[in-house]
């Protein structure tokens, strides 16, 4: 039987514990938050989770919140942000989360609210580096609209969105390879492929893909697969600004087009050859049938 | 990131059209592309064995109809970024093996195989303006209108099947329940996979 209160009560604690030391996050009284976290059915102030525990769930929406009122999603999206900071010399771990939760004021006891390996800090980092990419391609595109800049090429689109992409990277390069093996915890991976997925979906929207047949999964699962090639190869380079790693995502990028124009190659020739056949076989049964006739 | 309310969400892509219940639109595009596409190759079927007898026109016809659906359903997919079955290939091969092969039963086979697969289109399209209605009339007024016209349309084939004879083939009631069964199960898989 799922405990329905287990969730309020431990954000309840967590919030407890912060709001002694704080002093700018002072909301509403204790008594009267403690009565919105009990009401049954609090449709505006909770925001939807899965009864799963403490831990924040990344399927849900944050609901409405009266003005002054935080909810937990939101605290814990300003705790993990300010923890970024401190990524590149404490690594994806809690510590990193507590000197975040120190500058926003909050006690370092907040770091208790997340898993010890550091899961949230890096799906929140990868879901604001998705939506950094969104944002970026939402607003070429509208200059492509204005007409105030070229429409690329696939290719070059497809190789600049994932290098944009990758450059986010580079500050916590040192510690990325900890969270990939991280993001591959059983734990984690739904998590982590929904983030991939939807921000492959994302580049090939914004590269002008309308395929509506088996294309679409094609499209999607070469392009994961140079993404993610190319992520790897990243974590060894060492040439000056990575060009190593960009020239592999160019030839992955030409071979993966050269692999369409192949395919369609491939088909028209087969359809010519079929056509010929049928041909020949016509005339051999006319050949045939004049013969028997004469 | 603004503060209203901006939670931790998985999905990082902006939808296209805010507020609109994506599951439930995503499910019901899906189905029906693959529905649309499903039909076409089942005419294509029939037409490639009946093509040049006397119902050939009337199946050619049906087809058209067929093609402009599916043409409206390729974009309003593109539209509302909906990803289509993983299916497709497989509706592919046997939507034309089903129209060869009803149509290798003769004329009012093939007119059966209609009336069964228009029968099952109706129902399914009656029941999604059913979903559509109580979900938000307003909201969906343009794909309630199409989906709408389109249960029309099939209505009138299953109607055009009746009148060439669909009933007067041998084991009628057999065939029609095992195609209406597949109808089911095509509908099914395509909503979720």
């Amino acid at each position: 039987v799922r405990c329905q209160h287990y969730p309020p009560l431990r954000a309840l604690q967590a919030s407890a514990v912060l709001r002694r030391v704080s002093d700018e996050h002072k909301k509403e009284p204790l008594t009267s938050s403690s009565q919105q976290h009990f009401d049954s059915h609090p449709a505006d102030h909770q925001p939807e989770q899965e009864p799963q525990g403490p831990r924040p769930s990344y399927t849900g929406q944050g609901g409405q919140e009266s003005e002054d009122y935080e909810s937990e999603e939101q605290l814990q999206h300003r705790i993990l942000t300010a923890a970024l900071e401190f990524v590149p010399e404490h690594g994806w771990t809690a510590e990193a989360i507590a000197e975040g939760a120190k500058t926003l004021g909050l006690s370092v006891a907040a770091a208790g609210m997340f898993h010890s390996d550091g899961s949230e800090l890096i799906l929140h980092f990868v879901s604001e580096c998705n939506t950094k990419l969104s944002e970026l391609l939402e607003k070429e595109q509208k200059l492509v609209q204005l007409g105030e800049a070229e429409k690329k090429p696939i290719d070059e689109f497809l190789r600049d969105a994932v290098e944009t992409r990758l450059r986010m990277l580079i500050p916590y390069i040192e510690k990325w390879p900890q969270a990939l093996s991280v993001l591959l915890l059983p734990r984690n991976i739904p998590s982590s492929l929904s983030l991939l997925t939807s921000m492959i979906d994302d580049i090939w929207h914004y590269a002008g893909d309308q395929s509506t047949d088996f294309n679409w999964y094609t499209r999607r699962a070469v392009l994961t697969g140079i993404y993610n090639t190319t992520e790897l190869v990243m974590m060894q380079d060492s040439s000056p600004d990575f060009e190593d790693t960009w020239r592999f995502l160019e030839n992955r990028v030409a071979d993966a087009m050269n692999m369409s124009n192949t395919a369609s190659q491939v088909q028209s020739t087969g359809e010519a050859v079929v056509q010929g056949l049928m041909g020949a076989a016509v005339t051999v049964s006319n050949a045939e049938t004049s013969r028997a006739m004469r | 990131l603004p503060a209203g309310g901006v939670s931790l969400r998985l999905c990082s892509t902006q939808v296209a059209q805010e507020g609109i219940n994506k599951p439930v639109i995503d499910r019901i595009i899906r189905v029906d592309h693959a529905g649309e596409y499903g039909a076409n190759r089942i005419y294509a079927g029939q037409m490639a064995v009946l093509g040049r007898s006397s119902v050939g026109p009337i199946i050619q016809q049906m087809w058209n109809q067929e093609k402009d659906h599916l043409k409206k359903f390729n974009e309003l997919m593109v539209a509302y970024r909906v990803r289509p079955t993983v299916l497709l290939p497989f509706w592919n091969v046997a939507g034309f093996v089903l129209g060869a092969g009803s149509a290798l039963l003769g004329k009012r086979g093939a007119m059966a195989c209609t009336v069964a697969v228009e029968e099952s289109i109706s129902d399914h399209y009656n029941n999604q303006i059913r979903t559509l209605m109580e979900e938000d009339p307003e909201k969906y007024k343009e794909l309630l209108q199409v989906i709408k016209q389109f249960r029309d349309d099939e209505r009138e084939h299953h109607d055009i099947g009746l009148e060439h004879d669909a009933e007067a083939t041998p084991a009628y009631s057999v065939l029609k329940t095992a195609i209406q069964l597949g109808c089911k199960a095509a509908i099914f898989l395509s909503e979720r996979i």
